[in-house]
């Protein structure tokens, strides 16, 4: 799915990508938004900032994360 | 002591628990550690300072040295021996006031400063700002981050979509506020340096004069390292300055902030590439011992469509921009299609405009709804008249005599969602046109370019063509390099690769002190701890975010002057105090549970609490139903709910939201305060049923018992 700035996202599952680093584990389930998608072309493949609650800001590839809206 | 549980806390529960079952029995021992859980509380909410530890280890050695009372020695020697253990952590909650662990509830970052990828401590910039002390508010800025007046005006701004007002109404304009005291603060005279640690010999080079780069060179130069930056481009700023046009981010303001950095000692080496005008060898030669890689993300990708090499009027959207800020102001052509729907594009289209271009369209695969772009971009593109030909896909570049004539397209339609969830635009069959152009730029995306690299076999790369760090520390596969910002990331945003350059001038004083390096990026720290400013609920409420005046349209498309042009001083003070100053109260909602559960009086209405499920929030209905009884300040874990006497009245606030004010009854027979009508009357409803009571009149405890003494005297015959 496309990732939009502001969207309500869950880190659902640990990402098989590459750019998954072991400290990410503990954000499973955290909750955030995302603040910064693929600006330039919407790839899938892009790495995207989300800011999770309570947790910070991070890139994730978009594997892991699923919309919490709608 | 549990492992994953913080040192502090833990301590002061056990410390709590010693106290309460009364295991030490000499008097000054039992003083001494109630002076000890005291130190050790202000150092769980913030209070503390430098001499708070050694204080704790002087009780300690004190009950420890009691040696004739073996409760003491016993308990001492365990405080001893726990402040030994932990003693980086005790530290770290004194002069960070930060608890990695969160278990010290009143020293929890705010969400908005959590967000921050460069941990600026927002609610106390905001504060000094509503304040006034604008100069103070960039002071701290600039411990997280050198370029305040670059963020003001084009930070992507994370804290403002975790901003907890943004769930009652608009978030704080924090961005904005930022800039208007960097300006301010720059114009005044009073941006200033802070003071750099004496030399300590030891040189780093940068490779890379971007935000990363500079970041790191600003802080690695704090520390005292001897830095130098290698650009290949004659001025400083990188993406910043060659990929952010004029009209949103003057080059003055890069300039400024740039010069402070230089202004620390550190050298900046223009027009000098890595690997064309030196070599690492050379560098080494040198006698830098680490290198921070932070170069960008400078290439393009191609269209991979007919004609596309064939003429000299097809530009790539990096190239473009980069033109325009080294000087060159001519028109591409007169007609101009930019390709793409990311910002990149609305920035190429958007200075196409200003160099007089008659008509420029933006070419987009999609519906407007999916451009990329931030939709603040879009609205002022499409204000400074921007065609726009959504679902259209370019198919061919034609041309005649060495010159681009059109830009032939297809219609495209959504089709069937794909594997990676999404619909993907398909062409539709025999729906060509073309659109007349003489220029065509393309804004599809950048990409990092390696060149210079080769010789560093040990570096690794990913597969998307960017440097493998380790993102706790910035460090790569080889020994000495560190990398940040867009060659690691991908195209992304001048706050992160501020972050990152930080995280890496930590890092790279770390690998110089032989000190293991972090597995986890760190919290953000919280600088001060500032008083609420003080607000009617009712102004909390109806103040709104302010307007950011724009430059007028006829304006906007003949100059690259600054679109926006900034929030005046009086929205910017009322706007500070919007704030909930998130990093006092940690949204717990025991206050609203108490007084709507236990109290049974439900008058604090703060849906906001709930990060997933928001609710109606308004202050203003305190005021209405609030019987001043003080159970939510008395239940506060951190202290924002305060409730105080002030001349006649009892006051109720919430990090200084002035929630309830009511006027006092105060004791006729000694004139004590007593309370407020409204809290008498609830607890006369509640108790009226229990028995009659014997005075009319208002009566402070102590003046209570007299008078049912004296009473009790007068009534009962004495006992013979």
């Amino acid at each position: 799915m496309t990732f939009r700035r502001g969207q309500r996202v869950e880190v659902f599952r640990k990402s098989l990508d590459e750019s998954w680093q072991a400290f990410m584990d503990s954000f499973i389930g955290s909750h955030g938004i995302v603040t910064d998608p693929d600006t330039a072309k919407n790839d899938p493949d892009a790495l995207i900032e989300v800011t999770l609650d309570e947790e910070g800001t991070h890139r994730f590839p978009q594997d892991c994360l699923r919309s919490l809206e709608g | 002591m549990d492992k994953n549980s913080c040192p502090v806390a833990d301590n002061i529960k056990s410390l709590s628990h010693v106290l309460a079952q009364g295991r030490i029995s000499l008097a000054r021992g039992r003083q001494w550690a109630e002076d000890i859980l005291k130190l050790m509380k202000d150092a769980a909410s913030g209070r503390g300072g430098p001499d708070h530890f050694p204080a704790m280890e002087a009780f300690s050695r004190r009950l420890a040295g009691e040696e004739e009372n073996r409760s003491c020695v016993e308990i001492g020697r365990m405080l001893l021996s726990e402040l030994q253990a932990h003693r980086e952590v005790f530290l770290s909650h004194l002069e960070t006031r930060n608890c990695p662990l969160g278990d010290c509830i009143a020293l929890s970052p705010a969400p908005c400063q959590m967000a921050c990828p460069s941990g600026i401590d927002v609610p106390g910039y905001v504060t000094l700002i509503g304040q006034g002390l604008d100069d103070d508010a960039v002071e701290l800025i600039r411990k997280d981050n050198p370029f305040p007046w670059i963020c003001g005006l084009v930070c992507t701004h994370p804290c403002e979509f975790m901003c907890v007002r943004g769930r009652i109404d608009k978030p704080i304009a924090i961005k904005d506020l930022k800039g208007f005291a960097a300006e301010r603060a720059m114009s005044g005279g009073r941006y200033r340096n802070p003071e750099r640690a004496p030399d300590n010999g030891r040189k780093v080079c940068i490779v890379g004069a971007g935000p990363g780069g500079l970041t790191a060179a600003y802080y690695l130069s704090l520390r005292g390292y001897r830095v130098t930056v290698i650009e290949s481009l004659p001025m400083a700023g990188g993406m910043m300055m060659i990929g952010i046009p004029r009209y949103r981010l003057p080059r003055e303001v890069i300039d400024r902030e740039v010069a402070m950095i230089e202004d620390l000692g550190v050298e900046i080496r223009y027009n000098t590439r890595l690997g064309r005008d030196i070599t690492l060898d050379e560098l080494k030669k040198e006698g830098f011992e680490v290198f921070f890689i932070a170069v960008g993300a400078h290439g393009s990708y191609k269209m991979r469509i007919p004609g596309e090499d064939d003429y000299p009027q097809i530009l790539d959207a990096v190239d473009f921009l980069k033109r325009i800020a080294l000087g060159e102001h001519h028109m591409p052509g007169g007609k101009v299609a930019v390709i793409g729907g990311g910002n990149v594009a609305m920035d190429a289209a958007r200075s196409c405009i200003r160099l007089g271009c008659d008509e420029v369209t933006v070419v987009y695969r999609r519906r407007r709804s999916d451009m990329p772009a931030n939709e603040e971009e879009v609205q002022q593109a499409e204000e400074e008249d921007m065609k726009f030909s959504f679902m259209t896909a370019p198919v061919e570049i034609l041309g005649r005599d060495d010159r681009v004539t059109a830009l032939q397209c297809l219609r495209t339609e959504m089709g069937n969602v794909d594997e990676s969830g999404r619909r993907r635009p398909v062409t539709v069959k025999d729906s060509d046109f073309s659109i007349e152009v003489d220029a065509v730029i393309s804004a599809i995306g950048q990409t990092v370019d390696r060149i210079g690299f080769e010789s560093l076999a040990d570096l690794e790369w990913t597969r998307r063509q960017t440097i493998r760090v380790d993102q706790a520390s910035m460090m790569t596969a080889a020994d000495g390099f560190f990398a940040a910002g867009d060659v690691v990331t991908g195209p992304a945003t001048v706050v992160e690769a501020i972050g990152g350059g930080k995280r890496a001038a930590e890092a790279i004083d770390r690998y110089f002190e032989g000190i293991p390096q972090p597995k986890m990026p760190p919290v953000p720290v919280r600088r001060q701890q500032l008083d609420c400013l003080e607000v009617p609920a009712a102004k909390k409420m109806s103040l709104t975010r302010p307007r950011m005046s724009m430059l007028g349209y006829d304006r906007r498309r003949v100059t690259f002057q600054q679109v926006e042009l900034g929030l005046t001083e009086k929205g910017s003070r009322e706007e500070a105090s919007r704030c909930l100053r998130c990093d006092i109260c940690v949204r717990c909602g025991a206050c609203a549970d108490i007084c709507r559960n236990k109290m049974g009086v439900d008058a604090l209405q703060m849906g906001y609490l709930d990060f997933d499920k928001r609710g109606q929030t308004d202050f203003r209905i305190a005021a209405e139903r609030c019987i001043l009884c003080g159970a939510c300040a008395a239940n506060c874990p951190t202290g924002a709910m305060r409730m105080e006497d002030r001349g006649r009245e009892r006051i109720l606030s919430l990090c200084g939201t002035v929630l309830n004010r009511l006027e006092l009854e105060f004791c006729n027979d000694c004139g004590a305060p007593l309370g407020p009508a409204r809290y008498h009357d609830f607890i006369k409803q509640k108790t009226g049923g229990i028995g009659a009571t014997i005075w009319e009149g208002n009566l402070c405890m102590a003046c209570a018992r007299k008078t049912a003494a004296k009473t009790h005297g007068e009534n009962m015959p004495p006992i013979a």
